[in-house]
């Protein structure tokens, strides 16, 4: 096993040389090939500066490129090619898979609950984390609090998981109850309920379990966001007499407005491919189907691509509209750029 | 901060490294010792001297430790008659991980799945190496009720004909309830040899305060299997296996109204608040594992347990069969005279990617050795059909009688979400299954997934 | 938008009496308010920790909160068969214990069938159905006596009922410490984990670079494309790629599956979110640096890796541990791509297979799951600091 820990110390050093290599050596080569000095003249000179330039930034994306185009790109074709083909992926079959997902029950259901999930989740999520972050960073045990929040994007997904099936857990009536939910139902004199079995309530219980984990997410990007605000801003507005609360509104938000949209589209992007929190909990029964599980299920336990891809097809164009209204925010920006 | 996560994982690796466990090369029972039949061992060894040296991959569901150590134990004769080298591998996702490396030109030599269905998707795919029709014939010679074992294990190839791809191995006998004897001696019941008997015990235990059945059917994302199981043996027992094999087959629709009939019999247990510990509401939410639990308690919160005979792995340590627990036959109806039904299942060995090596494993799979082995492994809830094994060497009473049923059954049918194809086997019934649970109707369930049958492809 | 902020004291003038007063209870406030979230966010896995400590048997019983302090549980015990008898004067004895040594269970009544149970207290005697009559003492400790010798076979069951006092067990965590290969699978996910976090922060570092000050036709195409990529599902990449190394690696005479191909993959999966936050980090680092450097006639390369790179160590650090986290806690891409066989699985997937094929050892994985937490905690708190230093504040000198 010493010998494993050497080959991956090895291997790292290597790997990490590959690509360390690539990048100073390209720049290297870039610069020597198309040098450019005084001596020259000043059409060459400058023909092999905007030559420079205008190559550089290829250099700097290609390895990110080739790895999205080979991992991500080309599957999403693949997966288009396969949603127009049938069960097996031989015949093709055009239009078919997308005329009968428009006119499933399951489908449409599942579609609806991302909808709910993409509202409730990322708003409920970067508030929270928002809050969280304003106030551990008021108090000397803020450090200690913002660890515990995080704690929860660091248990794996299995492991959150058992987690939550222990806290709704539900017994009989007349049974002890295993699930802190459920105790604390009967502490207060209810009788106990089967969460995962009650609709709606279900896909919100599921939801709090997104939020409990991505609240973290949110409060680290936030936190250090809040650290940028320069200090003299708020000073001024004590001194003019604003209390916390208008500080907060009027000053903090809209200094880290930027970094709030950033979290907000992250986190609504992960909700959209929520699957394995459904699909540990309740597999997407009792109407809390969502479009990635019912993706997984036509995919891999039924066999069919030809469906599966496109309730996947569609699930990404979900992401239309963020899209989109990213564009406008850059093309915003790029005019003080 | 890198040279400190280096010098750390360093660390792990020295620690971990003193602790790891060293792989036994020791086999599990010395040979020559034992009633086992190592004359057929030693034949096969003799007739595959020239395979040392290759590597053998073999996809097994056999992810849980216990059940891949015991597999362990059975191959490791293999790799030491041949001195093929085996990698044997399983995960709680052993079937879509089936499904991937078929998919993407990485299928394993040897693939093991107690799902025809799937297999015979694979097969329809050209993804299986036909085992030839010598394995037809020698599984009808040698298992009992051969026939349909064989029938098993055959399935469609990608131009129709129909052929022999998979060899039955380990399998199970479902028709099983399990009680605890002292329970019932406490109580003064008898274990019922009728069907209506078993009624007449359920309705006696109701009016003595007690709760006679456990039932727990969630089981991530299979939820719903076990309630399956409960419709395939009551189908058995009020009809002629024919209509079983019809209803299998979508011949007759799942919403034909004897099907509904029998739904409506499981539902007159499960969905009595009465009849099922902690009440139907709970059935959905109780993991299949944890359910038998109430067989032990004290005091006892069910009497009675349904369930197929690997379930014994799950009864809490240190309880012992026989006198913790014990099972008797799910009874037929005295009144209908349709025999001893029984049902079953069983795993299914292919070949997915052909070799030398892969051929020997079946081969060696068909030695009685290969099942005897796991038959004797402690805790073993391994089963044959093979009459060539010494049923002396199971390593529990128990287990003899479950082996005594499987051998004797008049009547023998597997397993029909195994049968049914993987979207309504593996989906439709099992979902179904826990919509009626949590209050759809019979009629509604069954529309339902004969809707799903027309809807297949 | 994020601006430059040295990091000025906040220091309050206390000859404002006013500003004090408001400040008190709106401090109280925020304590209150900030341990409130604290303490609902703690609670499940407080509630996990608590489990991983109780006995195996208790988890599918009780809740996890009843283990910290004594409950009342009910049990059987089985006695000796008839051959453990003795005859002492005329009488015959058998002799035992019920409870283990050691045992934190105290008995307080007991019975000879469930429904009596509760009839006899500790230290009385009972009739038992197969004959004679036991006594059995607190500590568990038991004499049963018959004057006509034992003849049964099977031991019949005595019930008890006995206080359980809270007790902390570390069963769980040496089981799945010295389990089958736990520190083989932790080498593997250090192995997976290590390589493709550290390229993937260079590779994106680049590419976000790139995006935020190159000028270069089709650069907000790109910028757009990488926030679309982020919403790829998993799955679909899992058959075409593995396909695509199947291919290759015959090709090449190698095996499809492997580290190379797992570091590939996840550096890969992980990039759309990392080019999408660095970039955004880029963004908002003051202009003015790369004008003046420009002027000086430096080449973006040389203003990447002078400036930006050693001002963006906070971003790169936090993208750092994302990355980490998120590949450490992976089963899926390591079980596709590098196997399940016993020499290349990984940490979480060894930890699934001790939980059993579903779920009847919960405690091994309340164990596991806080065993598999240590290193990713650990690569945290390590990187805390560049952490709360913060994604978008930057110093300039």
């Amino acid at each position: 096993m010493l010998q494993q820990g050497l080959y991956a110390a090895l291997t790292i050093v290597l790997g990490v040389g590959v690509f360390l290599a690539y990048f100073w050596g390209a720049n290297w080569i870039l610069d020597r090939a198309l040098a450019s000095n005084a001596r020259m003249p000043h059409a060459l000179a400058q023909r092999r500066d905007n030559l420079r330039s205008r190559i550089r930034p290829w250099l700097f994306l290609a390895p990110a490129l080739i790895f999205l185009l080979v991992y991500l790109v080309y599957p999403v074709f693949e997966t288009f090619r396969l949603s127009l083909y049938d069960r097996l992926g031989q015949d093709f079959v055009g239009p078919d898979n997308y005329t009968w997902a428009i006119h499933d029950a399951t489908f449409w259901q599942a579609a609806l609950n991302n909808l709910g999930w993409l509202v409730i989740v990322p708003a409920l999520s970067t508030i929270f984390g928002l809050l969280i972050a304003v106030l551990a960073d008021r108090v000397w045990w803020g450090g200690l609090g913002k660890t515990l929040v995080f704690t929860p994007m660091a248990i794996s997904f299995v492991g959150a998981a058992v987690i939550w099936r222990f806290v709704y857990a539900y017994r009989g009536p007349d049974m002890p109850q295993i699930g802190i939910l459920n105790a604390f139902v009967t502490w207060l004199g209810y009788p106990p309920q089967p969460w995962m079995q009650l609709t709606y309530v279900n896909s919100l219980l599921l939801m709090v379990i997104l939020i409990w984990i991505q609240t973290g997410f949110a409060m680290v990007i936030l936190s250090a966001a809040l650290r940028g605000i320069p200090g003299e801003t708020i000073e001024a507005a004590r001194i003019d007499g604003a209390s916390e609360v208008q500080i907060f509104f009027t000053i903090m938000i809209p200094q880290i407005a930027g970094t709030i949209l950033v979290v907000w589209t992250t986190i609504t992007i992960i909700v959209l491919k929520v699957f394995d929190i459904v699909y540990a909990m309740t597999n997407g029964e009792n109407d809390t189907q969502v479009l990635a599980n019912l993706m997984y299920r036509w995919t891999f336990i039924s066999g069919d691509t030809g469906r599966g891809s496109a309730i996947a097809i569609v699930l990404m164009l979900a992401v239309l509209p963020v899209m989109i209204w990213n564009i406008r925010r850059f093309r915003a920006a790029e005019g003080t750029h | 901060m890198k040279r400190l996560l280096l010098t750390g994982a360093s660390a792990a690796a020295v620690i971990f490294g003193g602790a790891a466990f060293v792989s036994a090369q020791d086999l599990a029972f010395p040979i020559g010792e034992g009633a086992f039949s190592w004359e057929s061992l030693e034949a096969f060894t003799a007739a595959h001297t020239d395979l040392a040296g290759q590597t053998l991959t073999i996809w097994s569901p056999w992810n849980n430790e216990g059940d891949a150590a015991q597999w362990e134990s059975v191959w490791r004769y293999f790799e030491q008659a041949t001195g093929i080298d085996v990698q044997s591998g399983s995960s709680p996702n052993y079937e879509e991980q089936a499904r991937i490396d078929i998919a993407a030109g990485s299928p394993p030599n040897i693939l093991i799945l107690p799902q025809p269905g799937l297999l015979a998707d694979f097969a329809a795919q050209g993804a299986l190496t036909p085992l030839g029709p010598e394995t037809a014939q020698w599984i009808e010679d040698n298992y009992a009720a051969g026939a349909s074992w064989a029938a098993l294990g055959q399935f469609a190839g990608p131009d129709g004909t129909v052929q022999q791809y998979g060899l039955p191995y380990k399998q199970e006998v479902k028709s099983l309830v399990w009680y605890s004897p002292d329970n019932f001696a406490e109580m003064g019941y008898e274990v019922p040899t009728t069907m209506e008997e078993l009624y007449a015990l359920q309705d006696q235990i109701v009016a003595d305060g007690g709760t006679p059945w456990c039932i727990g059917i969630e089981s991530g994302g299979a939820t719903g299997w076990p309630a399956t199981d409960w419709i395939e043996d009551l189908m058995l027992r009020n009809y002629p296996p024919e209509v079983y094999d019809q209803w299998v087959t979508n011949e007759i629709p799942f919403n034909d109204p004897r099907v509904v009939d029998v739904i409506d019999q499981f539902g007159a247990i499960v969905k009595n608040d009465q009849m099922v510990a902690g009440g139907t509401a709970a059935v959905a939410g109780t993991a299949f594992g944890d359910s038998p639990l109430g067989l032990f308690t004290v005091p006892p919160q069910c009497y009675l347990h349904r369930q197929a005979s690997f379930i014994a792995s799950f009864f809490p340590e240190g309880t012992v069969a026989g006198e913790d627990y014990d099972f008797f036959y799910l009874p037929p109806f005295e009144s209908k005279d349709l025999g001893n039904p029984v049902l079953g299942s069983g795993n299914i060995v292919t070949i997915a990617r052909d070799s030398p090596a892969a051929r020997a494993f079946v081969e060696f799979l068909e030695t009685p050795i290969a099942h005897e082995i796991w038959m004797a492994a402690p805790n073993s809830a391994f089963l044959s059909a093979h009459m060539g094994a010494n049923p002396e060497v199971y390593s529990s009473q128990a287990l003899r009688d479950q082996g005594q049923i499987l051998l004797n059954a008049t009547t023998f049918r597997f397993d029909g979400s195994d049968l049914m194809p993987g979207p309504i086997g593996a989906g439709a019934f099992w979902t179904g299954m826990v919509d009626f649970v949590n209050g759809a109707s019979a009629q509604q369930v069954a529309d339902q997934i004969q809707a799903a049958w027309d809807a297949l492809r | 938008m994020a601006t430059i902020a040295p990091e000025l004291p906040l220091e309050r003038a206390r000859s404002a009496p006013r500003r004090l007063a408001r400040i008190r209870p709106g401090r109280i406030v925020v304590h209150l308010a900030l341990l409130f979230f604290v303490v609902l966010w703690t609670l499940p896995t407080a509630g996990l920790l608590i489990s991983s400590f109780r006995e195996p048997d208790q988890l599918a019983v009780s809740g996890w909160w009843t283990a910290l302090a004594p409950a009342t549980i009910r049990e059987a015990a089985r006695l000796p068969v008839a051959e453990a008898q003795v005859e002492e004067n005329g009488v015959y004895v058998i002799r035992g214990s019920v409870l283990e040594p050691g045992s934190n269970r105290t008995i307080e009544t007991f019975g000879t069938t469930n429904a009596t149970l509760g009839d006899t207290p500790a230290g009385g005697t009972a009739t038992v159905r197969v004959g004679g009559e036991i006594t059995l003492e607190s500590d568990g400790a038991f004499v049963w006596t018959s004057p006509t010798p034992f003849t049964h076979t099977t031991g019949p069951r005595v019930y008890y009922a006995a206080e359980l006092q809270p007790r902390a067990t570390f069963e769980n965590y040496a089981t799945v410490l010295t389990a089958n290969g736990v520190g083989r699978s932790f080498i593997n996910s250090m192995t997976v984990a290590l390589p493709a976090t550290i390229i993937s922060v260079m590779v994106a570092a680049f590419a976000a670079y790139a995006l935020a000050w190159m000028r270069f036709r089709g650069r907000t195409f790109f910028v757009v494309s990488v926030v679309a990529l982020m919403v790829v599902p998993l799955q679909l990449a899992l058959i075409p790629v593995l396909r695509l190394y199947n291919e290759v690696g015959s090709v090449l005479g190698i095996p499809g599956k492997g580290y190379f191909g797992v570091w590939l993959a996840h550096i890969a999966f992980g990039l759309p979110l990392a080019v999408y936050l660095l970039r955004n980090y880029i963004v908002g680092l003051p202009r003015e640096i790369m004008e003046s450097a420009r002027m000086d006639g430096a080449s973006h390369f040389q203003i990447f890796t002078s400036l930006v790179l050693p001002l963006s160590i906070p971003a790169l650090a936090s993208i750092a541990i994302f990355q980490f986290l998120w590949i450490w806690n992976d089963l899926l891409v390591a079980l596709v791509f590098l196997g399940a066989q016993d020499d290349h699985v990984v940490l979480t997937g060894r930890l699934i297979d001790l939980l059993g094929t579903m779920g009847e050892d919960w405690n091994l994985l309340t164990a596991g799951a806080f065993i598999s937490i240590v290193v990713p905690l650990l690569v945290f708190f390590g990187l805390q600091r560049y952490f709360v230093r913060g994604l978008l504040a930057g110093s300039v000198k």
